[in-house]
């Protein structure tokens, strides 16, 4: 199965990290789990890490017990090695330079049973650092801690947790913690591949534009390049080993406009290669391109007039709109003990009701490896939990149908599909992976500015708004086109009213053909890919947020070159 | 709450995100540097002479800091790294020496700090601190005006001291370049081979080896004219172990060395001995009885007895304690008064680079604040003469003496350098065991204690808080009357109020010995020395020390055939 995925993505294999699997067919995982996790395959008992963590784990299921204190039902170990370089430039020259290796190693021992047990407070798992030299004594000595530390405090959570339940006189109708398939899943071990000196160069270089752009009033570029391998295993008879790679890099640009107002822009690049990521020219080019729109945006005029009507978002501004109002909450993320609602998101509730407009769809896919030839920083082939990462269909025709799901239950939706995802020495919780938006009937943007343009003249307006990109919740790089020759003005100071997700369900209208494949390095790599979006009717309106003071005397004058 | 101590390992997490990031590619020429701190300092001052309210006083401070870290662990390295960046400071006082923007509380509004250039880009590096120089103004004309309306409004402070000092301007560039450290390899080895000695002693559940190397470089230009640039290199090393008792009583051992250079630290039979030294303490404590309540005749080590001194004497001399209506004040107006015992002298003497052989970690020639570093007799034969000033008067006393220290981002004040106790009442240190005895007897008790090891302390010295100290003992001696061989306990805490128990000091030994190691208070952590004879005290207060909740391991270390000593049937309840 892994083997003919592999075939599927040279370009992992170009960077060391080929999939070379050893995963057995959950028939076989299963009868091994049987057989009390003490037989694992030769892969596992290959590498010295896991196999450290395998002896370590099965004597601790075997022995470890207090008096009057239950045995542990299930333990984990996993162990996250991260291998970092970052770097950071200001003003054409570096200021930070750091290559750090670690190694986390977090330990969850859960006691009661899976309907409910200690998974809570400090019943959370203890993390500790890891040796990094792969020595079996020295790591399962910090296992052995570790585990007796969280084995003591999960069996006071578990008492807190009943003590707290008492409280309350509602049954929990699902498990504290979902049954998974034991699997074994050995992959290639993934490092950084890159050298540093054309990367600072390009970071020098970009940062230093500001030298012919002096208004500008600071420029840094930043670059954070990762290679993280994880070592997972588990009671359930689980052992896996992955790893991924995330380069990003980064250009920051601010500065004020003429009446104080602050004004910036961070366009980022995230990939899973460094020979992805563009190349001195090109990244130079963008940050030129970067300081020459924030300089108009900081001459922009200001949003005076408050606006109620139509609006479009390019592909880029609607990926973070749809990441933040449907992405996250379509994440199962169970509320505090106690509390009834199904998630803690928005969609709390609408489960099998209309969330979008039903020609819109959306799947998390982590199995997808690319999208039009572009690789996805999001995919993934067993989540932090070790279950199987499965693509799940969560809004269909409009309809909410799923949830993203760790092992922690939520109402009606008893199992993982595979998206309990964590950074290194982080609590799994349900993320992202591969989040697609679909269109039916999907037209271009050219048409989606057309439509705009019409329905502002049917409404007797003289512009419309077009989102290029987003900062945070509001707009960023935002223009007016205006309906009478269809040129578009940049403007600033300008904040959403309402954009939210009941606007989402009532309001998007239609969507385009041209999906952005927006990879983002988050404490887990994520991408988004999402088309342009038109609204009939969403509130722009002017900011109210204070200007700062300008600068109280002039930057230094630069020495000539 | 202000600790001293030698416990650079003591939480392995807090150690590394003390790891500040960046690296350098440069050969810093430091007037590179200090010309562009310099050129750029006086165009901020000429032009923010112009606004209203206009800072007075201004000051950058650089510092580079190169450093490698290797924290090895059971036989393993954990972390290692080398660090290499360039922090600036920009620090501001707004409106006048009487009352500015860092007035009381407001005092952390005299500074911003950012990161600088690692290559000497003069531009690159001007833009940054023009950068900094304006938020600065921004967060200090700000603060100014609160303090303005605040002192107005509140009723008058007891000591209306100015808020800053003026103080003769100086230049002292001092070129040494010290050789980067190369040796992260070899000390990687090294590490991991101290580290797994422990591997041996199943008592010791963990431990730690931490080795720091730094070579830092610190410029400093003021608008009074100001140019200091100093270059500080120092290794490290810290061995730290632990176990826990029977009941839950945590219990540590920590060794701690420190030298200009690698080579000058010890030798691997002698960090054996010390790892086995450390090893059977540890063995032994475990074993040791629990210490209880007592109160009587008791005896410190001169290392004891330094820590002691640090904590209880030492940062209530710190002179901004003097001001702050905030702080217990024991000392304020107690000068030229007797506040020891009259054969007892104290002064802190940051020029001081070494005594009876042992380099002390507290040395420095200009203070943070660029003030010549200067000895001071604080307590002359009993007698409270004065306190240890950075640039903050206080009153009757105007000007710094060269003890305003601080930590790269925060605002200096008064800190100790080498604190060092002097008596005139000594025997030899093997008569001064002979008096305790006689002591314990005449006050007809049955043993006294012994403190031979202090890992540190704290101590309160703020009024909402009571004022007392606390210590850490950590080798502790039951010293019977009859003869009886001395008996070691666990779980002691020595406590009490700081006139009182000063007051009970009767005689002292005739050898300073020295503790170096590293304090922290609201400047920072800066490196310091105390110096003291064994004290011989009629009174010590002990209390039992809150212990750990946890049982020992369940399970025995991995791949040791013996099992650990196993826990009694007791589970340990929160304390």
């Amino acid at each position: 199965m892994i083997a003919t995925r592999r075939r599927k993505f040279p370009l992992r294999m170009i960077l060391g990290l080929t999939l070379a699997a050893g995963l057995a067919s959950e028939a076989t995982a299963q009868e091994k789990a049987a057989q009390a996790s003490t037989a694992v395959s030769a892969a596992v008992a290959s590498d010295p890490i896991l196999k450290a963590m395998r002896e370590e784990l099965d004597r601790s299921k075997a022995q470890l017990k207090m008096d009057k204190v239950a045995a542990p039902y299930y333990i984990e170990y996993r162990i996250g090695d991260v291998e970092e370089w970052t770097a950071e430039a200001a003003f054409g020259a570096l200021r930070q330079d750091q290559k750090v290796h670690g190694r986390s190693a977090r330990v969850v021992v859960r006691v009661g049973d899976y309907k409910q047990d200690s998974y809570y407070g400090p019943g959370m798992g203890v993390v500790e650092f890891a040796p990094l030299d792969n020595d079996p004594v020295a790591i399962r000595r910090e296992l052995w801690l570790a585990t007796d530390a969280a084995y003591k405090a999960a069996s006071e959570a578990l008492a807190s947790k009943k003590a707290l339940l008492s409280q309350f006189t509602a049954d929990q109708p699902f498990d504290d913690f979902a049954k998974a398939a034991p699997l074994e899943y050995v992959g290639s071990l993934v490092k950084l591949e890159f050298s540093p000196e054309p990367w600072k160069e390009s970071l020098e270089k970009a940062t230093n534009l500001y030298r012919s752009n002096l208004k500008i009033q600071s420029v840094s570029g930043f670059l954070r390049f990762r290679a993280v391998n994880e070592y997972f295993v588990n009671t359930e008879g689980t052992s896996t080993r992955q790893g991924y790679a995330v380069y990003s890099m980064q250009i920051s640009a601010e500065t004020q406009s003429p009446d104080g107002m602050k004004v910036g822009r961070t366009p980022f690049f995230v990939e899973n290669s460094a020979n992805e990521l563009p190349p001195p020219a090109k990244f130079l080019a963008d940050a030129e391109k970067t300081l020459t729109t924030l300089q108009a945006l900081a001459d922009a005029p200001m949003v005076e007039e408050d606006y109620r009507g139509p609006v479009l978002f390019s592909n880029d501004s609607a990926s973070d709109v749809l990441e933040t109002l449907v992405g996250q909450n379509v994440l199962g993320i169970r509320p505090k003990p106690g509390e009834s609602a199904r998630t803690t998101g928005e969609y709390s509730s609408n489960y099998k009701g209309r969330v979008l407009p039903t020609f819109m769809s959306v799947v998390d896919d982590p199995t997808l490896q690319t999208f039009e030839g572009r690789r996805l920083v999001g995919s993934y082939e067993i989540d932090q939990e070790g279950v199987k990462a499965s693509s799940v269909p969560v809004v269909t025709d409009g309809i909410l149908v799923n949830y993203l799901l760790g092992r922690m239950p939520i109402r009606d939706f008893p199992e993982s599909n595979g998206h309990g995802r964590a950074a290194p020495g982080q609590p799994p919780v349900p993320s992202l992976g591969n989040f697609i938006v679909k269109v039916k009937e999907p037209v271009s943007e050219d048409e989606l500015k057309k439509k705009l343009i019409e329905m502002c003249k049917q409404e007797g307006k003289p512009y419309g708004y077009y989102v290029e990109t987003m900062a945070g919740e509001n707009p960023r790089l935002l223009y007016r086109i205006y309906v009478s020759d269809g040129h578009e003005e940049l403007v600033r100071g300008a904040v959403f009213n309402e954009l939210d997700t009941r606007t989402l369900r009532n309001n998007l209208v239609a969507a385009g053909n041209d999906p952005l494949v927006s990879n983002r390095a988050g404490s887990v790599p994520t991408t988004v890919i999402c088309p342009s979006v038109l609204f009939d009717e969403l509130e722009v309106k002017r900011t109210d947020r204070k200007n700062a003071k300008l600068p109280e005397y002039p930057a230094p004058a630069l020495t000539p070159q | 709450m202000r600790r001293f101590r030698s416990r650079a390992a003591v939480c392995i997490s807090l150690l590394l995100s003390l790891i500040p990031l960046g690296a350098f590619s440069s050969s810093a020429t430091p007037d590179v540097v200090l010309a562009t701190m310099q050129r750029e300092l006086k165009r901020a001052g000429t032009s923010l002479a112009k606004t209203d309210p206009a800072p007075y006083f201004m000051s950058y401070a650089v510092s580079d800091i190169d450093g490698t870290i290797i924290v090895a662990s059971n036989g393993g390295v954990i972390f290692s790294t080398s660090v290499l960046r360039r922090q600036g400071d920009v620090m501001m006082h707004v409106g006048s020496l009487a009352l500015d923007n860092t007035h009381n509380q407001s005092r952390a509004s005299g500074i911003v700090s950012g990161t600088l250039p690692l290559v000497n880009d003069t531009d690159a590096t001007a833009r940054v601190l023009w950068q900094l120089t304006d938020r600065e103004y921004e967060q200090a004309s700000a603060a100014f005006a609160k303090v303005k309306t605040s002192t107005a409004v509140q009723a008058d402070e007891e000591d209306k001291s100015p808020d800053f000092s003026t103080e003769a301007p100086l230049t002292h560039t001092d070129a040494t370049q010290f050789p980067p450290f190369t040796g992260q390899k070899a000390w990687e080895e090294r590490t991991r081979k101290i580290s797994s000695i422990f591997l041996k002693y199943p008592e010791v559940y963990t431990s730690v080896v931490v080795f720091t190397a730094t070579a830092d470089r610190s410029y400093l230009a003021t608008s009074e004219g100001t140019a200091l640039v100093r270059p500080s290199a120092m290794v490290r090393l810290v061995i730290q172990a632990e176990t826990r008792a029977d009941d839950g009583t945590e219990l540590m051992r920590v060794e701690s060395f420190q030298a200009a250079t690698a080579d000058q630290l010890p030798g691997d039979a002698e960090l054996e001995a010390k790892v086995a030294k450390m090893s059977a303490d540890l063995k032994d404590l475990r074993a040791a009885p629990s210490a209880e309540p007592y109160a009587g005749p008791a005896m410190l080590s001169g290392r004891a007895a330094a820590v002691f001194f640090h904590e209880v004497l030492g940062h209530r001399l710190e002179g901004h304690r003097q001001r702050d209506e905030n702080e217990g004040q024991t000392f304020t107006k107690k000068v030229n008064q007797l506040v020891l015992p009259a054969f007892l002298s104290v002064t802190d003497d940051p020029t001081m680079k070494e005594l009876n052989g042992v380099k002390l970690a507290g040395y420095y020639d200009y203070d943070d604040e660029g003030v010549p570093a200067q000895r001071v007799v604080a307590v002359e034969n009993g007698v409270l003469k004065n306190f240890l000033m950075s640039r903050m008067p206080i009153k009757g006393f105007s000007h710094s003496n060269g003890h305003g220290r601080r930590q790269p981002g925060l605002m200096a004040t008064g800190r100790q350098g080498n604190l060092i106790v002097t008596s005139t009442n000594m025997v030899k240190d093997s008569e001064l065991r002979q008096k305790f005895i006689e002591e314990i007897k005449k006050q007809g008790k049955p043993y006294g204690l012994y403190f031979d090891d202090i890992q540190g302390g704290f101590t309160l010295t703020q009024r909402a808080t009571p004022q007392a100290f606390q210590v850490l003992p950590v080798m502790v001696y039951r010293v019977y009357a009859d003869g009886r061989p001395d008996e070691l306990v666990r779980g002691v805490d020595i406590v009490g109020t700081p006139l009182l128990s000063l007051n009970n000091i009767m005689v002292t030994g005739d050898m300073l010995q020295v503790f170096n190691g590293v304090c922290g208070a609201e400047s920072g952590q800066v490196p310091v020395a105390a110096a003291a004879p064994a004290m011989l005290f009629s009174t010590i207060e002990v209390q039992k020390r809150r212990r750990g909740t946890e049982r020992p391991p369940i399970l025995p270390p991995p791949g040791v055939g013996t099992p650990a000593p196993q826990a009694s049937g007791a589970q340990g309840g929160k304390s």
